[in-house]
């Protein structure tokens, strides 16, 4: 047990990061970790390491609840009544038509105040006095009526109680408009207060009104917006002058708070909107492509994906394994073709004679569509593969996290590891979904540029099918009824260093993206350059630029060589012992 | 049955606006249904419309007065806020309505209308644009228009029953 915990902690501290971080040799490993040092001067604020993203959700976004929002109304509304020296209801008035803008209420204020109160109707004296009426005729319904069934605003405007519900109710039921709700005279305009209104409205009408009144707050702000899950009654208030939008509301619910869409690094808000609007203009072409099963390439049996990662089996007798997007054997991917997955290669795709699904494709191809089913279809199996992993976190976090926990004899604190291993399959899931669309848009004759981008991804790809794999399949193991007590404390770390291996590259992978892998064209992408820019960076990393610099000198100094007792793989940076000579994650030879 | 429950507004808004008509402007209830009401306006002098007449409909709804009356151009006429169904653009007849405005209040606003045309928020694109490059000429046609369209009910008098028109406006 003791040496599970160490194990444990290692992983916990910035060194075990640094150490699965690590360049390998290739030049575009080193150009990916380059991207990292470029970005030290721009909003740093990628779906970061646990404790990054903390930082960042405090500087860049917040997230209001309805309490928070209503008790920043209550907030306002107390300080504009004790500066200005008026009642907290006349304060509302003021800050309903100020759409919430304090300091140009104040400013306004102070300079004219008499403009000010004319505008928003806010009167200091009646116009209309009957000192000595016993009935007064309501200038609605034109009936006398007793004083105690008379009211009216500052004005004096005389309306009977029936008349001021209809009105009022009228003016709810008409939307937010009722939040600047006038007198009925139109010549006079007086604001009728919120006390005025609570008093004369039904229960329903009231609830409407507080609901308009909150939501006042936000939609009349430049910097607040709704999150746009259904039913979520949340807000997102956004530091407006940060360029990186993605922001993850309390529902879980990540999206972009430029364009609302669903969060979308590192593609740009203009290319998601394109893709969007090129989807819905090709989904009759599409929908076969949804479909949720395919003949397997040996037996022509229909094989259905109910499992999120790519790697499909087909069913006995048949079993055989091939990868889910290119139908190839699944034999050939990894290693053997040279470290990377071929199949989200748009070229490969295009090989003669394979499979009948290829047949059919080609059939398409006639026309252009073939270019665009390719990165459609990878776009959407990954967003179906997410969806999938979001069901299974679920699973796992009202179901197997519990009978996990009581079979092994640990708390469940200590299993962490796995949802967080799951959160990250998600989130790498959305990230790899855009990067197709992201490919898709890349201009074709870039080639430099479309083979370092096809290598990035498909070294995603792989990682994160592995990640996704381990987490799905080699859990199972656990979840049977036999014991394999054993081989958990090896699941362990290698479940939690997938992790982080995944998390890194596909930060990294985010932010050249973003880059637009700007690098490759004006440089050679070579070790040299990398590792004088290592030096600047942590040169500049020692001016405590927040979180980054550490990592980042961390990172440099994991990055000058195989530490102590390990090496790192050159494929997958995994650290391994050094007594081990094969990868013990993706089993490439030292 | 629709008059049955007339709400006492209405009552006194009709008995008021038949004993003291405001100039230029009649307004007389339908006999089957009292929120159904014939309007007749004279078009205001020294307005492209002198000279003609009007024939409106107006109709109060069940929610009336929290809800505008609805009122509509039953004569053809040129005019940048008045579209070919004869429909009103006129703000207190949407937005800035008001439980304490009525039917003479209304059918005046249309009255002053008819005096000042308002090209800046038209509802007939054609004509507002029209209006603008070339108002000696719109002022004209407009002319025309009211002058052709309205001559035949000069020959009534305004508070003679809308049905004599019925045969030549439906
Ligand atoms: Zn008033
Ligand atoms: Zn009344
Ligand atoms: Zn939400
Ligand atoms: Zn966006
Ligand atoms: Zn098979
Ligand atoms: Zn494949
Ligand atoms: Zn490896």
């Amino acid at each position: 047990m003791d040496s599970d915990e160490d194990l444990l902690d290692a992983y916990d501290g910035d060194s075990a990061e640094d150490y699965y971080y690590s360049g390998g040799d290739s030049d575009v490993d080193d150009y990916i970790a380059g991207g990292d040092e470029d970005e030290d001067d721009g909003g740093d604020c990628g779906y970061a390491s646990d404790d990054d993203s903390t930082l960042r959700s405090e500087k860049v976004y917040t997230v209001l609840k309805v309490s928070d929002i209503q008790q920043r109304q209550e907030e306002s509304i107390s300080h504009v009544s004790s500066v200005l020296s008026i009642s907290r209801v006349a304060a509302c008035v003021l800050l309903c038509h100020y759409k919430w803008n304090v300091s140009q209420l104040h400013d306004e204020w102070f300079a004219d105040e008499e403009k000010v109160r004319r505008t928003v109707g806010l009167l200091s004296r009646p116009v209309v006095q009957f000192p000595n009426a016993k009935e007064l005729t309501c200038g609605i319904c034109f009936e006398s009526h007793p004083l105690d069934q008379i009211h009216s605003a500052v004005c004096g405007h005389p309306y009977c109680t029936t008349c001021w519900k209809g009105y009022i109710t009228t003016s709810i039921n008409d939307g937010p408009g009722c939040l600047l709700l006038r007198c009925p005279d139109p010549s006079c305009r007086a604001s009728v207060g919120q006390d005025m209104i609570l008093k004369l409205a039904s229960d329903e009408d009231k609830e409407k009104y507080s609901r308009y009144f909150v939501r006042s707050y936000i939609e009349d702000k430049k910097k607040t917006k709704w999150c746009p899950a259904p039913g979520c009654e949340n807000a997102v208030e956004f530091e407006l002058g940060s360029n990186i939008y993605d922001v993850t509301c309390l529902c879980s619910h990540g999206f972009c708070w430029n364009c609302t869409e669903e969060a979308h690094r590192p593609v740009d808000c203009g290319t998601v909107s394109k893709w969007i609007l090129k989807n819905s203009a090709e989904s009759e072409n599409m929908n076969w492509i949804l479909a949720n099963s395919k003949p397997c390439p040996k037996c022509k049996r229909p094989i259905e994906k109910n499992q999120g990662c790519m790697h499909m089996t087909c069913t006995p007798p048949c079993k055989f394994e091939f990868c889910w997007l290119c139908l190839g054997a699944w034999s050939d991917h990894g290693e053997r073709t040279g470290g990377f997955y071929a199949c989200n290669r748009y070229e490969a795709a295009k090989q003669e004679g394979l499979y009948d699904e290829a047949e059919r494709r080609r059939e398409m191809a006639k026309n252009s569509l073939e270019r665009y089913t390719h990165y459609y279809e990878r776009w959407a199996s990954n967003q179906t593969s997410r969806q999938k992993a979001i069901a299974d976190l679920h699973q796992m976090q009202t179901v197997h996290l519990e009978k996990l926990s009581d079979k092994l004899k640990e708390p469940e604190s200590q299993l962490k590891f796995v949802i967080e291993a799951w959160q990250q399959i998600i989130e790498c899931r959305r990230v790899l979904k855009w990067t197709y669309a992201y490919g898709y848009y890349l201009p074709e004759h870039e080639h430099a540029k479309k083979q370092l981008f096809e290598y990035l991804q498909g070294e995603a790809e792989a990682g994160l099918e592995r990640l996704h794999q381990c987490a799905e399949k080699e859990l199972l193991v656990f979840l049977g009824d036999d014991e394999p007590q054993a081989d958990f404390k090896t699941f362990r770390p290698k479940l939690a260093g997938l992790t982080r291996v995944t998390r890194s590259y596909f930060e990294n992978l985010v932010r050249a993206l973003e880059n637009g892998l700007s690098d490759v064209n004006t440089q050679p992408a070579c070790s040299t350059s990398i590792s004088s820019k290592n030096a600047d960076g942590a040169g500049k990393g020692k001016g405590g630029k927040g979180k980054g610099s550490t990592s980042r000198s961390g990172r440099n100094a994991a990055r000058d060589g195989d530490d102590d007792d390990h090496w790192n793989c050159d494929r997958c940076t995994y650290a391994n012992p050094d007594s081990v000579s094969s990868c013990q994650m993706c089993h490439n030879e030292r | 049955m629709a008059n049955s429950n007339l709400p006492r507004r209405i009552i006194k808004e009709t008995q008021r606006l038949l004993s003291e008509p405001a100039p230029g402007i009649s307004a007389s209830p339908s006999e089957e249904n009292m929120r159904y009401f014939n309007v007749m306006i004279l078009g205001p002098s020294q307005s492209p419309y002198e000279g003609g007449v009007f024939k409106l409909e107006l109709f109060l709804p069940e929610e009336y007065p929290m809800a505008a009356p609805k009122v509509r151009f039953l004569t053809k006429i040129y005019h940048p806020n008045i579209d070919k169904l004869g429909r009103i653009c006129l703000d207190i007849l949407k937005d800035k309505w008001s439980p304490a405005l009525q039917i003479r209040t209304v059918l005046l606003s249309i009255q002053a209308l008819l005096s000042a045309p308002n090209p800046d928020d038209p509802l007939s694109e054609n004509i507002a644009k029209h209006w603008k490059t070339n108002e000696a000429e719109a002022v004209e046609t407009g002319e025309l228009t009211a002058f052709l369209l309205a001559l035949r009910h000069k020959k009534f008098p305004s508070s003679h029953s809308s049905l004599l028109f019925a045969n030549f406006y439906s």
